[in-house]
């Protein structure tokens, strides 16, 4: 199926190099649409919703940043270290501006890790895109059920 | 938001169109031979054009500050051009203020070189130098915290303590292009053949990574500096630092540097956040500091201890300094030194200007 031209463009910025070194699609071989689709269905059998995944994601980062750089305890559940950076980096679908945060969450009584950036949250709230699958930081839904509920 | 999303769109936009027409214009386009005037003409590099400024700088050996290597996503390689460029680029408002503008201060890697152009840079760069050094040690001072020692061979290097050096992160393997990340140094200045560095691992981050996973005793690397106005002022106002992790790096520098010139007739209060007894290092080294210099005064905090004997101070680092602001140190001409994220930063000066320590006393790294 051909791409409207939105995702075109977006899948072109999304390759290494052009926005991000790493790029946001990772090793996935279907196009961005196919990966969107693939875990809004994952999502859906797992009981996620997009946009209530993104608040919880960024109160964390909100609760996170208290930490000034050093990781803090959040809720008594989550180890919350928030790396900010100077600059900006732009939303591969061009409609934001994000800051240079990344955040990396553990859950203390499991020890689940996961890590993820300001972009990030926007990307999932907005375009329901939770990067592809061997990129940097990619979101995989059934982690982030595990870490988030 | 249109106001972003506008010049946002174009930004891309630009920034793809931008690498299509480079290489149309190379083979079409022949700018000819151009000059840059550097401040009023004390010096003239004549190049052939249709390169951006920052690279055909840096290609004669003069070096603007850049943190991203050229992509436009630092906003670190400002530069006043006092010749007509044409309108600022859509790549280059979010990282200027109005002000800046007004001064015709632009983006050196956005700005292409397509005729004459006098620029003003400040004379510290003409001080900066690219080094080829090799690893002479590297030592894990934290869980996540590298010392890594450069050694410059017969090259010698001139800085004041709380400057900052670029290092040069080669293609490793998605990464394709070469890029550059800066870093405080925390070596003393005297050491005049040695570049020392402390590196945070920044989960995910490019140059973070290869410094922790890639990097070698031994490997050659290149580095670019010394660059930045962080440094202590020459008064006898009572120094506050504050740091936490890596931002330790400028203080070591500076506080040996004093402790080494007999510089020890002010207050020094050093202020350091860390999470847990892990996170805390050069403790003794600066508790023997302390010993030997009255004056210097050392407040490692931990912010939760989680059951460890713990004697030290307790708390968010910010809270631990309000409290020393309003008790201990509420006497005396103040001046604020900070090295940290800039939420830190921020947090720091609202605690020390609530304490009547002047906004314009508060010194800190702007590249962090
Ligand atoms: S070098 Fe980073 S914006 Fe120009
Ligand atoms: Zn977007």
């Amino acid at each position: 199926m051909k791409l409207s031209p939105k995702y075109e463009k977006a899948m072109a910025n999304m390759q290494v190099g052009i926005i991000s070194a790493q790029g946001f699609l990772g090793d996935e071989e279907i196009n961005l649409v196919d990966i969107i689709n693939r875990d809004e269905n994952e999502f859906n059998k797992l009981g996620l919703k997009f946009d209530e995944v993104a608040k919880k994601l960024k109160y964390l980062l909100e609760k996170g940043q208290k930490g000034l750089g050093e990781p803090i305890t959040v809720d008594e559940r989550w180890l919350v270290q928030v790396y900010e950076a100077k600059g900006k980096m732009p939303c591969p679908f061009e409609d934001y501006m994000a800051q240079k945060s990344v955040v990396t969450l553990t859950d203390k009584n499991t020890n689940h890790k996961l890590m993820y950036t300001d972009l990030s949250i926007h990307l999932i709230e907005k375009h329901h895109f939770l990067e592809g699958k061997g990129s940097t930081f990619r979101l995989e839904p059934k982690i982030l059920k595990k870490i988030l509920y | 938001m249109e106001f972003i999303i506008a010049p946002l769109i174009i930004s891309i936009l630009t920034g793809i169109l931008a690498a299509i027409i480079s290489i149309t214009d190379k083979i079409v386009n022949n700018y000819g031979e151009i000059t840059i005037s550097i401040n009023n003409g004390k010096k003239e590099i004549k190049i052939d054009g249709g390169e951006n400024l920052l690279t055909t700088l840096s290609s004669k050996e003069i070096y603007l500050p850049s943190a991203c290597g050229g992509r436009g996503s630092c906003g670190a390689c400002k530069c006043k051009v006092t010749s007509d460029v044409g309108e600022y680029l859509p790549t280059e408002i979010p990282y200027l203020t109005k002000e800046e503008m007004k001064e015709n201060i632009r983006l050196g890697c956005q700005i292409k070189l397509k005729k004459d152009i006098s620029i003003e840079i400040p004379d510290s760069l003409f001080n900066v130098k690219k080094y080829e050094a090799v690893v002479e040690k590297i030592v894990d001072v934290t869980h996540d915290i590298k010392e890594v020692l450069f050694n410059l061979g017969n090259e010698e290097i001139n800085f004041t303590a709380g400057m900052y050096m670029q290092l040069c992160i080669p293609p490793y393997d998605k990464i394709k292009n070469e890029t550059q990340r800066a870093y405080s140094i925390s070596s003393k200045p005297s050491d005049k053949h040695h570049i020392e560095l402390l590196i945070r691992l920044v989960p995910g981050g490019i140059a973070t990574t290869w410094v922790h996973t890639y990097l070698k005793e031994g490997d050659k690397v290149k580095l670019i500096g010394p660059f930045g106005e962080f440094e202590a002022t020459p008064t006898n106002s009572t120094m506050i630092c504050v740091a936490g992790g890596s931002g330790m790096a400028p203080f070591k520098s500076m506080l040996y540097h004093m402790y080494e010139n007999n510089i020890n007739d002010r207050e020094i209060w050093y202020f350091f956040g860390a999470r847990t007894k892990k996170d805390l290092f050069y403790l003794e080294e600066l508790a023997e500091l302390q010993e030997k210099w009255p004056n210097f005064h050392f407040v490692p905090a931990l912010s939760e201890p989680e059951g460890e004997e713990w004697k030290g101070e307790s708390g968010l680092i910010t809270d631990v300094l309000d409290r020393y602001l309003k008790t201990i140190i509420n006497s005396g001409y103040k001046e604020g030194y900070l090295c940290g994220s800039p939420g830190m930063i921020n947090a720091c000066n609202n605690v020390m200007t609530a304490n009547g320590i002047k906004l314009e006393n508060i010194y800190y790294d702007k590249f962090a």
